[in-house]
């Protein structure tokens, strides 16, 4: 009752920082799968620099925000304050699940399919392309799946850097004990994770190969 | 036996210390199988009063989520450990003022430091203006009566919100005091952390106080990260803590508060009544410290801490040991 009255009072300024969150999400999302969808091709080609690479992945998701922070402001162009720094912590955290998935989904095709493509004269491009990621859109989409849902809830740390969101709220409850206002960006945050999830399993199940 | 099973079926964790009275009042009474029926009264009562200070035997020491809190705390705990011969336990780092302030409340923790402007503005809600003393003496009385808190002798010096700049810019447009701020502010980029956005003494009175206006409104982010914000450029004015340790380190100078917006922020021990009124030797132990720590030894055990990265049990042995031995 006290959310809903508070949202209407300040309705304008919870929109503006639900848009900033999805902002926040979507961009450190395409960027997470820029990076990480090919990554995880070239893992699954070069199977030894695996360990590394999903070692590396491994260890930035267990950096606490607030130290990430501390390490990003001083650098030039992906630092600062502001949603740049936030958008680099967020994708930090959004690369492990895609990595790992785009390396299980094309590490998993059956070998004799692959065997079939090359046996009808298919370059390497043309396996990637035709056979190993349409039989593994399933399971890399999943691996985004898991960044986005992660990446909604993460985004509320973007409010420690100046980059709002709705973490905005959660910052300013907590600092002055207003469950209230905890909970003007907590529950949002949660419809929204769920939302993320529902579409994106949504959008799998029209790729997933059966 | 019929008692200790009756007790530890009402109060299951009354159980242990059940079985020990009862063992105490069979040596007591060696002749007999068990407590008469006298001794079963004893033996209830003395539950009743175990029961009562299970809790407060120990005594829990808070402290908000900042370097200097952490310290006074490990301080206030040491000496109670050095004076007394109650156990101590530690709850450092919890959360802002308003956290700390629930928690002892609730009697989650039976002490914390805190100061007494933030008592008044941010606890109680008073618009901030009275000097130092008046501010002590309706802090102390109004956390006597309204929840049986108590406020000890403070520890002697004041950590004011500094607001602060880099030394550079300072030199370059000869700034001394916050009035001065208020000419270059229209190009300035402020930054400032939640609890200073939100309180009653904190940003929004401050700008009207002093007429600032900033060139956008301030980047509101998380107040160690201000710091690090300020001496790389990226905002140029933060409201930090005066006795901070980071201050000199990062070549940041404070603005005077000409126009004395902040009340005084004394830090002092707050202790539940109860448990002074229980242990009085808390009190006695707390007293030593009064008086004894003032802002430039405030500032250099915080340097100790956040610029030599020292270990905060050693810097508070070390301070205790040489002023209260």
């Amino acid at each position: 009752m006290e959310l809903l009255r508070f949202y209407s009072a300040n309705s304008r300024e919870a929109l503006g920082l639900l848009t900033q969150h999805l902002w926040l999400v979507l961009l450190s999302t395409v960027v997470a799968v820029a990076i990480g969808v090919p990554l995880g091709i070239l893992l699954a080609r070069r199977p030894r620099w695996r360990r590394p690479v999903l070692g590396f992945a491994n260890v930035c998701q267990t950096i606490p925000s607030l130290a990430l922070f501390g390490f990003l402001i001083p650098l030039p162009f992906i630092g600062g304050v502001g949603a740049r720094t936030a958008i680099v912590a967020l994708v930090v955290y959004a690369l492990l699940p895609i990595i790992r998935n785009t390396y299980a989904g094309i590490a998993g095709v059956d070998p004799a399919v692959r065997e079939a493509g090359r046996g009808m004269g298919m370059t390497d491009r043309e396996l990637l392309t035709m056979v190993e990621l349409p039989l593994a859109a399933g399971v890399i989409l999943s691996g985004i799946r898991v960044a986005t849902v992660i990446g909604v809830g993460v985004a509320t740390i973007a409010a420690a850097v100046g980059a709002g969101g709705l973490g905005v709220y959660i910052f300013r409850g907590v600092a002055v004990v207003n469950d209230t206002l905890i909970l003007a960006g907590a529950l949002p945050a949660a419809v929204l994770a769920l939302a993320a999830d529902g579409l994106l399993g949504l959008v799998e199940r029209r790729f997933v190969w059966r | 036996m019929a008692v200790e099973a009756e007790v530890g079926a009402l109060v299951p964790w009354a159980e242990a210390p059940a079985r020990r009275v009862s063992r105490a009042l069979k040596g007591a009474f060696p002749g007999r199988a068990g407590p008469s029926g006298h001794g079963k009264r004893i033996v209830a009562s003395a539950l009743i009063f175990l029961g009562a200070c299970s809790r407060a035997d120990k005594v829990v020491v808070g402290a908000k989520n900042f370097t200097e809190s952490d310290l006074l705390a490990e301080i206030i705990a040491q000496q109670i450990e050095r004076r007394t011969t109650l156990p101590v336990e530690r709850k450092l780092h919890l959360g802002g003022t308003f956290v700390c302030h629930e928690a002892i409340k609730a009697g989650q923790i039976d002490v914390y430091a805190e100061y007494t402007g933030t008592a008044y503005t941010a606890v109680l809600k008073h618009q901030p203006g009275p000097g130092a003393d008046s501010v002590r003496r309706l802090v102390e009385n109004e956390y006597a009566s309204q929840w049986r808190l108590a406020w000890l002798e403070p520890f002697g010096f004041n950590n004011t919100f500094a607001i602060t700049v880099r030394q550079a810019d300072a030199e370059r447009y000869g700034l001394k005091t916050v009035s001065d701020l208020a000419a270059v502010a229209p190009r300035w980029k402020a930054g400032f952390g939640y609890e200073f956005l939100e309180r009653a003494d904190g940003f929004a009175g401050l700008s009207r106080v002093y007429g600032l206006r900033f060139s956008a409104p301030p980047l509101a982010m998380d107040l160690g990260l201000t710091y690090r914000a300020l001496a790389d450029g990226k905002v140029d004015v933060i409201a930090g803590n005066s006795t901070d340790g980071q201050i000199e380190a990062l070549h940041l100078v404070v603005l005077a508060d000409d126009r004395h917006y902040f009340p005084p922020y004394e830090a002092a021990p707050v202790v539940r009544a109860e448990v002074l009124e229980r242990h009085p030797e808390v009190r006695r132990a707390l007293a030593e410290l009064a008086g004894k720590l003032d802002d430039a030894e405030m500032r250099r055990l915080n340097a100790r801490a956040d610029v030599q990265h020292e270990d905060i049990r050693a810097i508070a042995r070390d301070w205790l040991t040489r002023v209260a031995p």
